[in-house]
């Protein structure tokens, strides 16, 4: 508004033209016109992977007699051997736990090295940037193949395949964390004299910490599903136990699995809701 | 309301002395050119400007959180403009800032926040850890008392209100036990009546405890009602530096010019 009061000039000064005309957005019709593009546009995309995936819905008619035979077959579940299935229950949750602490463990150093704000050298941050993509990229499942024919069959080429993969999801999320953080506390506390490591736990670690454990929950969840996949190669629990019996025939014994991974996923993903919202 | 200004001694210490200070940012823009300013022992002086007229830049220049392209920041006779690394450290104990938003830690509480500020003269392996120097917790506890919010010390600083956070970043300042401290803009998001307290504040701890106080501020009716000196920032160039007193409207008006125009 001018001082005199006698225009009230809403127009800031960037909007206008050096002709002094306020700058004007496309056209109603041009707009129309973009919105038809883009729809035909994606019409197209989707239309397309229905071909390049051979989707053909009249299979899904004709296979329903197929499931409603394996389903059958499959029911009751085979509760006798409950005690049985115990012990790989127990291995697909230290293959998380495992998995999570130590990427976790790996992670955080790495994403302080690779968050721009807090690097204390660009070699260190693009070494670091580095590890983590090289990481992330590789599917746990190649990287428990890998670990599988290297130090052999069982859960611990299974943890080390969801480590290494950890590392690179949470190494990302954490340094994305420490980019975005309120950078004002770390200011302020450098200004008192404090000396770089008292600033990062006084005034980082306070600032990042729930975001980090509710990334580090998430993550554990995560990795709970990844590692009953990661069974079917060779790598220990529950997952293992279901090939075998899918191999078998066994289709009393694979409900029984399927009910306990059911229950196991359900478990890890209300009880790391739970914690994530206690540190929030 | 009236506000008992009081004289500081022509003759009392320096505190902050300015000389020459230019500083261009890497786009090429002339943020200070040449600011001359000298703050002594028991004096608060504001510095007004339009946006973009250098405050901010001056006084980050001054605490080191930006590095000035030329010139010198005397703080306790030692140039900072020169200084790095453990100097640095060394040397910024005699200062302490003041924020627009506080910037206290969330998550900790309003105690921990202001002992906060005495990290630098215990930097100690609990310290470096996280922990906190028990001692210095009496004094931390007096401070809040001091700004008047000792019933809040055990409060989360993510509860308080922005008058109650500006006090307790106030505290961690004082407890820092610095000769000199910057408000860069303290009562910016602050309503008029948080405003006029967090200033008389500013104001007392100057008089009292024989700080001096450089502060940005955009009430010019604040920085006439409380400063000693008024110094005038426009483009990068002090436009005037005058007693408070003797701060004609005129004179302001002219730093908002190209804002009237």
């Amino acid at each position: 508004m001018s001082v005199d009061g006698t225009a009230l000039d809403i127009v800031p000064r960037s909007a206008r033209s050096e002709a002094g005309n306020v700058a004007r957005p496309i056209g109603g019709l041009g707009r129309r016109l973009v919105v038809v593009l883009i729809a035909l546009i994606a019409a197209a995309v989707i239309a397309q992977s229905f071909y390049v995936v051979q989707a053909r819905p009249e299979d899904l008619i004709t296979g329903a007699h197929g499931m409603a035979d394996l389903l059958s077959r499959a029911l009751p579940p085979a509760w006798s051997e409950f005690g049985e299935i115990l012990w790989p229950t127990l291995e697909t949750v230290d293959l998380a736990i495992f998995g999570t602490v130590f990427g976790v463990l790996m992670a955080l150093p790495l994403a302080v090295l690779a968050a721009g704000n807090v690097t204390p050298a660009r070699p260190l941050y693009y070494l670091a940037r580095g590890i983590i993509a090289l990481t992330r990229a590789v599917p746990d499942l190649v990287w428990a193949l890998l670990f599988v024919t290297a130090v052999g069959l069982g859960p611990f080429p299974g943890a080390l395949a969801l480590s290494v993969h950890s590392i690179g999801m949470l190494g990302r999320l954490f340094s994305e964390v420490i980019e975005d953080m309120d950078f004002g506390p770390v200011e302020a506390l450098t200004l008192t004299g404090a000396s770089r490591l008292q600033v990062f736990t006084h005034a980082v670690v306070p600032g990042v910490l729930p975001s980090l454990l509710g990334i580090g929950l998430y993550r554990f969840d995560e990795n709970l599903r990844s590692s009953l996949v990661l069974g079917f190669v060779g790598a220990g629990g529950l997952g293992f136990q279901l090939l075998t019996a899918m191999n078998l025939f066994q289709y009393q014994t694979v409900s029984l699995l399927l009910i306990a991974t059911f229950v196991l996923v359900m478990a890890a993903e209300r009880g790391s809701a739970l914690l994530r919202r206690q540190v929030a | 309301m009236s506000v008992a200004l009081g004289n500081t001694a022509p003759g009392a210490e320096i505190r902050l002395a300015v000389r020459g200070l230019r500083m261009r940012y890497p786009n090429g823009k002339l943020a200070l050119d040449g600011v001359d300013l000298t703050v002594r022992a028991g004096e608060l002086v504001t510095i007004l400007g339009s946006n973009g007229s250098g405050k901010t830049t001056l006084l980050r220049c001054v605490a080191r959180l930006l590095d000035p392209t030329d010139g010198e920041v005397r703080v306790g006779g030692q140039d900072l403009a020169k200084l790095n690394g453990a100097a640095l450290r060394e040397a910024r104990l005699a200062l302490a800032m003041v924020f627009q938003r506080a910037n206290l830690v969330r998550r900790r509480s309003v105690l921990a926040n202001v002992v906060g500020g005495t990290l630098g003269r215990n930097r100690t392996w609990w310290t470096a850890l996280g922990g906190l120097p028990a001692d210095e917790l009496p004094l931390a506890l007096e401070l809040l008392r001091k700004v008047g919010v000792e019933q809040l010390g055990h409060q989360r600083a993510d509860t308080l209100s922005g008058g109650q956070a500006q006090r307790a970043a106030i505290a961690r300042a004082l407890a820092q036990r610095p000769k000199l401290i910057l408000a860069d803009e303290p009562v910016a998001s602050l309503d008029p009546e948080a405003a006029e307290e967090i200033m008389r504040l500013l104001r007392q701890l100057a008089a009292d405890s024989g700080l001096a106080v450089l502060c940005v501020l955009h009430q010019p009716m604040l920085a006439v009602r409380y400063s000693h000196r008024v110094v005038g920032l426009r483009d990068g160039v002090v436009a005037f530096d005058l007693p408070a007193e003797l701060c004609a409207e005129h004179a302001i008006a002219l730093l908002y010019r190209d804002l009237a125009a």
